[in-house]
């Protein structure tokens, strides 16, 4: 059986801007993909709500990590695509090693491995 | 299909940003609900299951609302306090202050004043105490729609009492505690008075304004808007669909 964890109240925000930040690199999405890329991902073990996506995201294109444009797919109707800006890219290869050295203390520490 | 569009703005409405920015906001949000509502109908749960799990991603719309305010005005910079509190507590303390003072010119119709006792009068600007409710509510208003929680509400509509009395009633019971050391005898009747005249009936009457901004955003703007009216259905209570549509 599966435990959710629930980003923004278990999770710092600093593992849910990684996360954004990583499905992102692959191209734009809108909220609802990336939701879902993150799900599907993590096999269901992070999901993101409503509550949990929007703010950050509206505070990560404040500061220039994502930026938001509105699109209309073909036969789709109007999205708002976010991609990565150039501070979001930047701010990916840090995270990725912060992250990955939390990972590896804790794994020292009581024998967690990361996925 | 539902309004999700309407059901996103009355329920995160005001946002406190600017219109365009608000728009956009709501019509993303609106799609989130609405892909999440079609996916649940192709996953095969029923009308009403899609709603409800629909409606359930934002637990709090209330927090949700503020969080969005938060993240959107960021890049402002401007304090969250410094919005919902120090801005229309400072707009309620200066509109009383303008009022009272304007009531006090030589032209303007005198204080009540009552005596209940023969030596201390009751001075009631029952003028300015009409007029407080008004300011109350202001207050309350900017407040709530900088997305001010209840307690910095209250607070932001209180300032024309906290202001210019809450030092003076600091000090009170120090100076009656002095006088009943000189002379033996407190001046606790005075002091009530003073109390009732200028801190108790002046907070009861900008609450009495502020009460329709002290609920939840929705409720309230529902409540002031007379948009509480009856409908029919759950449905159409929690503002689903729009009027005129097939549910």
């Amino acid at each position: 059986m599966n435990h959710i964890i629930n980003i923004g109240s278990q999770v710092k925000r600093g593992s849910a801007e990684l996360a954004i930040l990583s499905v992102l690199e692959d191209g734009p999405l809108h909220g609802y993909q990336i939701a879902k890329r993150i799900e599907s991902q993590t096999q269901g073990l992070l999901r993101f709500n409503l509550a949990s996506l929007y703010p950050l995201l509206y505070r990560m294109e404040n500061l220039g990590w994502v930026k938001g444009t509105w699109e209309r797919p073909a036969g789709g109707r109007r999205r708002r695509y976010y991609r990565l800006g150039p501070a979001g890219k930047r701010r990916l290869v840090p995270l990725r090693e912060e992250w990955g050295r939390l990972f590896r203390a804790l794994n020292c520490l009581a024998g967690v491995t990361h996925a | 299909m539902p309004d999700w569009r309407g059901v996103a703005r009355r329920r995160l409405t005001p946002l406190a940003l600017d219109a365009k920015r608000e728009e956009e906001i709501i019509t993303e949000l609106a799609g989130h609900l609405k892909d999440l509502y079609e996916d649940a109908i192709r996953q095969g749960k029923s009308e009403v299951e899609a709603l409800q799990l629909a409606l359930s991603d934002a637990a709090d719309w209330d927090e949700l609302r503020r969080e969005i305010q938060l993240a959107a005005n960021e890049e402002v910079g401007m304090n969250y306090r410094v919005k919902t509190l120090w801005f229309p507590g400072a707009c309620t303390i200066v509109l009383s202050g303008v009022i009272l003072r304007l009531l006090q010119v030589s032209s303007a119709p005198a204080p009540h004043v009552i005596w209940p006792r023969h030596d201390t009068p009751l001075v009631v600007y029952w003028q300015w105490f009409l007029c407080l409710p008004l300011v109350g509510a202001i207050g309350a208003y900017w407040s709530r729609r900088a997305g001010g929680k209840l307690l910095e509400r209250v607070l932001a509509v209180s300032f024309p009492v906290l202001g210019p009395m809450g030092l003076p009633m600091l000090i009170l019971p120090f100076m009656l505690a002095l006088q009943g050391i000189v002379h033996h005898s407190a001046p606790l009747v005075p002091a009530a008075l003073l109390l009732l005249g200028w801190v108790v009936i002046p907070e009861a009457a900008l609450l009495l304004g502020a009460l329709p901004f002290l609920r939840p955003a929705t409720a309230g703007g529902r409540w002031l808007a007379g948009l509480g009216r009856a409908r029919s259905g759950w449905r159409r209570r929690s503002g689903l669909y729009p009027r005129g549509s097939s549910a």
